[in-house]
């Protein structure tokens, strides 16, 4: 039965696509595009419920693994999925030519879209490394196709890097699985010895240099896709000019769920004996990121380049609760994710009026939103403040329980840096939220378009979903829970 | 493998590196592709499933992807040399030093052979580097085929082999990142008049 269910939740997508070719109009097209999305996402929803309520064991079949994470990262990527689903005919109504012909463009930006969340939704159910490395790989091309999607001209620039980036990256990683499966190769030989569970049950007999190199190579490759800095030079340029509803996926679905394959290697491979050494290279990681991505956020900064490098800094963040290890990190770790992704795909969504009704936001920050629009003014102050780690937000808790997670893990010098980093982040966000919210406004009001009312709605539901994850990180907590997290592959 | 085959490797690897026509670093790869293929094929007992998925990674890689990376070339408008390219000798001697380097650097590190270890780490870097120091953007995507061409010889290495879902999913990966290289290409092409990356400068902080 559950076997039946995930298989449909990783097709339902590329069935859309196909539908989506058969109406003659763009209005048909979207419909069919929304109405297939809806379906995923609850079927993706349904799977994720079952995933939770299951046990610490997780559910296992003969190509998927479920636990408790997976089903957390499962329902994100179904939400921000059928969201950027729901806002894509607001953005492709004002698209002319672009990587494709006029005529074609809407059915190749769905196809692409609707593929690529495939991938993603796949990518958390398999059970095996080495298929996971083959739908990381998918999705650089799919998704390399809609970050070029307006045919502009720095948007191929940004486009090609991520490909040539990513893939090159990607490379170096499979070298990395290559070497394992040949360490492993010895207990078996076939795919299924790249399973996470196989994985976890041999690593302690790997000899030590094939451990270590394949670690590191397998790390060293998710981390470009993830974008952890240094080798994150794709990721603000990627996500600045893809249109925003492929930046939101980006951003809120992808690096995220990569970070969960890394997540997965840490735990198997760390049972080799280089469980430290993968500790401390994720949060070495994670350091990076949030130091360079930092200052980024205290300079004056384009809406979707500073959401960029909100990314980068969350990414950060999260290596950080990965590296520490912990029962609390680990919660952490996944009231972080969701929170992010509900926050950062508000963020990108309002791009659109913004950039629609004051095209300069696409090049300055925005400035006096509140005297301008007030639902997009109420998209940016929620997505902001949320990103920033105010309080309430759940990400002002996720980030408390990372760095107490920290603690827990005997690790006081790299808490002490870290939120040091993240108060730093705080005030960069804080004072452009204030500033976009309150400074000088350019310009007259703006009429209230389709982009504006779906912003609206949009806004409602996030702010919502936030205050239900601040609830639920305490009861989290209280459940303790957060051993049992990866059940499915440690 | 034999010392030829690993020369041949390299040296077709390096040949990428330096040669002025788009045209004849496709060819180049492909041929390059094609000896992988014949190895692969003369490697381990096989089976004729195993076969004939070897024949149809050598199609794709030794034919069809060199003849989609062909017509690329011939569709865009025809190629000025480009300004901002190194000279020949400093392409070939920069990341020849740099894989040198790697390949003393790191230690052998698990598969069987320390020949095909070092090649297939050489061919990586030397993918790597190509889409580095080649300025086109048909030679960055022929950087993808060299470095994925040392991962199938690392493959090929591994005592039984690859499981056929992989080595099948290497490929597809490969079509589709190549596919989307092409079009990325053909579209560069257009909007700029030239394949020259760069011109794909603009976005920095």
């Amino acid at each position: 039965m559950i076997d039946a269910l995930l298989i449909a939740v990783v097709a339902a997508p590329p069935l859309g696509a196909l539908l989506v070719r058969v109406p003659r109009s763009p209005g048909g097209a979207d419909c069919v595009n929304i109405v297939g999305a809806s379906i995923s996402a609850a079927l993706a929803l349904t799977a994720s419920v079952i995933g939770v309520l299951h046990g610490a064991d997780g559910l296992r079949g003969s190509w998927f693994v479920l636990d408790r994470a997976g089903a957390a990262f499962l329902a994100v990527t179904a939400v921000v999925g059928w969201c950027s689903a729901v806002v894509s005919p607001a953005y492709l109504a004002g698209q002319g030519k672009g990587m494709f012909t006029a005529r074609r463009a809407r059915a190749w930006y769905y196809t692409a879209f609707d593929l690529f969340w495939a991938a993603l939704l796949a990518l958390v159910l398999v059970k095996n490394l080495g298929v996971a490395w083959l739908l990381v790989e998918a999705t650089t091309g799919t998704s390399a196709l809609l970050v070029a999607y307006s045919g502009a001209k720095n948007a191929l620039e940004a486009g090609w890097k991520y490909l040539v980036l990513t893939t090159f990256g990607l490379a170096v990683a499979v070298l990395g699985i290559l070497l394992l499966f040949a360490g492993l190769a010895p207990h078996g030989g076939g795919l299924s010895t790249l399973d996470w569970q196989s994985i976890a049950r041999h690593a302690g007999g790997l000899p030590h240099q094939t451990a270590l190199f394949a670690l590191i190579m397998i790390l060293a490759g998710l981390a470009a896709k993830i974008g952890w800095a240094p080798v994150h030079n794709w990721l603000p340029d990627a996500h600045s000019e893809a249109p925003p509803p492929v930046s939101a996926l980006l951003s809120a679905a992808l690096l995220p769920t990569v970070m969960l394959i890394a997540w997965r290697v840490v735990l198997t491979l760390g049972a080799a004996g280089e469980g430290h050494l993968a500790h401390d290279l994720i949060i070495a990681f994670g350091l990076a990121s949030l130091a360079v991505a930092i200052p980024f956020l205290w300079r004056p900064m384009a809406w979707k380049r500073l959401l960029a490098y909100s990314s980068l800094e969350h990414m950060g963040i999260l290596a950080l609760g990965i590296g520490f290890g912990s029962p609390l990190a680990s919660i952490g770790v996944v009231v972080h994710l969701a929170g992010h992704a509900l926050a950062k795909s508000l963020g990108f969504y309002t791009a659109m009026p913004l950039l629609r009704n004051d095209p300069s936001t696409g090049w300055r920050p925005p400035r006096g939103l509140a005297r301008r629009s007030t639902p997009v003014a109420v998209g940016v102050g929620v997505s902001l403040g949320t990103l920033s780690g105010l309080p309430p937000s759940p990400l002002f808790i996720s980030e408390l329980l990372i760095l107490a997670g920290g603690v827990a893990a005997q690790q006081p010098v790299i808490v002490a840096l870290a939120a040091v980093l993240m108060a730093l982040g705080f005030l960069g966000l804080a004072h452009t939220l204030i500033e976009a919210l309150a400074g000088e406004a350019r310009g007259h009001r703006w009429k209230s378009g389709r982009a504006v009312r779906i912003t609206a709605r949009l806004t409602a539901g996030v702010s919502l979903g936030l205050v239900a994850l601040t609830v639920s990180a305490y009861l989290l907590v209280e459940a303790g829970i957060g051993a049992s997290l990866m059940g499915g592959v440690a | 493998m034999t010392g030829a085959v690993i020369s041949g490797l390299i040296a077709s690897s390096l040949a990428v590196l330096v040669v002025r026509r788009r045209s004849s670093a496709v060819v180049l790869v492909a041929v390059q592709s094609f000896v992988l293929g014949l190895y692969a094929l003369t490697q381990h007992p096989r089976t004729s499933a195993a076969l004939a998925v070897t024949g149809a990674i050598v199609i794709v890689k030794a034919l069809l992807l060199p003849a989609l990376l062909l017509l690329t070339v011939r569709r865009a408008p025809k190629e000025r040399p480009i300004a901002t390219e190194l000279p020949a000798l400093t392409r070939l001697m920069i990341p020849l030093a740099l894989a040198l380097a790697l390949e003393r650097m790191i230690p052998r590190f698990g598969f069987t052979s320390a020949g095909v270890e070092h090649t297939a780490v050489a061919m990586l870097a030397l993918g790597v580097l190509t889409a580095v120091v080649r300025r086109a953007v048909i030679f960055q995507a022929l950087g993808f085929l060299v470095a994925e061409n040392g991962i199938y010889l690392a493959g090929l290495s591994l005592a039984g082999g690859l499981p056929v879902f992989i080595e099948m999913g290497l490929v597809f990966d490969l079509v589709v990142v190549v596919s989307v290289a092409a079009a990325f290409a053909a579209k560069i092409h257009e909007r700029l008049g030239s394949g020259d990356s760069s011109l794909l400068e603009a976005l920095h902080d």
